[in-house]
């Protein structure tokens, strides 16, 4: 009876042992893994920016090693929902602005009227370059607000397989126009650099508005005044920032970085945006908004009361080197 | 107009001899970005062929 009885004991220390040990394990078998392990939401909110989660591969392409990127949640939402509106504000806002501005100050007429004496503003060279840029410029334009617009207003009036096929063109000439205009470019900062520099004579030609406000104001200009200053840095700044980041779109394994490639397509987008929007206006004042404008870059002959009224130290300069017509005085000629 | 009509010709010529010549220095992007094991079938002309318009079979 005894020996029972201390049987019975060792049992019940064994049973109050075991219980002892095995609750925490028993504690652990009870835990939950999918409680307590990652969660894609918070995996994801945890991670910031920049941050992606990479894992190890052995083709060549690195970029493929990136698994998740939640920035690119928001690159993409940029593109669909910010890009179209900064676009839409900034090229249509422009065009409405032009067209009040035609209205209420009519055209930029020759207020001397046209003397009938041309002197020479562009040489060919200078307008060859002008003319390579632009050209390769409208071309690229179109091409690129297709891809930003061109789903929305362009594919349902000719259908997928018209709108597919002129999307590959404008694909390639978007992407090789590119090559000549970046040539353009920088021709262009060699030859008007010199001429292009600010100074305080800008500022009294824009305090006075470029006498475009008014009729019979004009400030006095050497060859490129302040309006014109600002549209060939335009070009060159945002030239150049297109030409960066359009090289690193044309050469995605340059950067080898999903986040880099997604910071340079936005600037990409933005200024070409704000760039086709102020070239409107360029090709606005050279063309319709100012008389005898266009005859710059059309014959490279502009007419001297022209060139008197806009930019009149230039043609002072000019008839200093004996390159232009000498102090003839403005003959209106009428108009036919 | 004789200047303008040669930008755009420069402008053309220029791009059609980048299209060239960057045809001839990089490598297709099945080769750049894959390895041999990794492509599967024709490279760059598998899965859809050339004919997107086709009905596979």
């Amino acid at each position: 009876m005894p020996s029972s009885l201390s049987k019975l004991r060792a049992l019940s220390a064994a049973i109050v042992l075991l219980f002892t040990f095995a609750l925490p394990a028993a504690a652990q078998l009870s835990f939950k893994p999918t409680a307590e392990s990652v969660q894609e939401d918070k995996l994801l909110n945890a991670l910031k920016g920049g941050d992606k989660i990479s894992g190890r591969i052995s083709i060549p392409d690195t970029m493929a090693s990136s698994l998740i990127q939640p920035g690119g949640r928001d690159w993409r939402d940029f593109h669909r929902s910010k890009l179209p509106i900064i676009g839409g504000v900034a090229i249509i806002g422009m065009v409405a602005l032009l067209a009040i501005f035609l209205m209420v100050r009519g055209r930029i007429r020759v207020d001397h009227g046209f003397s009938g004496t041309k002197i020479l503003r562009f040489a060919s060279f200078e307008r060859f370059t002008h003319w390579l840029t632009a050209s390769c410029f409208i071309v690229l334009a179109l091409s690129g607000l297709n891809i930003s617009f061109g789903r929305i207003l362009i594919l349902p009036l000719f259908g997928a397989d018209a709108f597919s096929a002129m999307s590959t063109w404008a694909k390639y000439a978007h992407d090789y126009l590119a090559f000549p205009f970046m040539l353009g470019l920088i021709i262009m900062f060699l030859i008007w650099i010199k001429d292009n520099i600010p100074g305080k004579l800008d500022l009294l030609w824009i305090r006075q508005g470029g006498g475009i406000l008014a009729n019979g104001q004009h400030p006095p200009a050497r060859r490129f005044n302040a309006g014109q200053k600002g549209i060939f840095w335009i070009v060159i700044i945002g030239g150049t920032l297109m030409s960066v980041s359009g090289w690193y779109l044309l050469f995605p394994y340059l950067p080898a970085n999903v986040t880099t490639l997604q910071f340079w397509t936005v600037i990409h987008a933005v200024i070409a945006m704000l760039f086709i929007a102020a070239m409107l206006a360029h090709i606005y004042i050279g063309s319709v908004g100012m008389e005898g404008a266009f005859d710059a870059m059309g014959t490279g002959e502009v007419d001297l009361n022209w060139a008197k009224e806009h930019h009149s130290l230039w043609v002072e300069e000019e008839q200093a080197k004996g390159k232009a017509p000498s102090g003839t005085a403005p003959r209106a000629i009428p108009a036919e | 107009m004789k200047v303008f009509l040669a930008a755009l010709v420069f402008a053309a010529i220029t791009a059609v001899g980048v299209a060239i010549v960057l045809s001839a220095v990089q490598m297709p992007s099945y080769v750049a970005f894959s390895t041999g094991g990794a492509r599967v079938g024709d490279p760059g002309n598998n899965l859809v062929g050339t004919d997107w318009n086709s009905t596979i079979i």
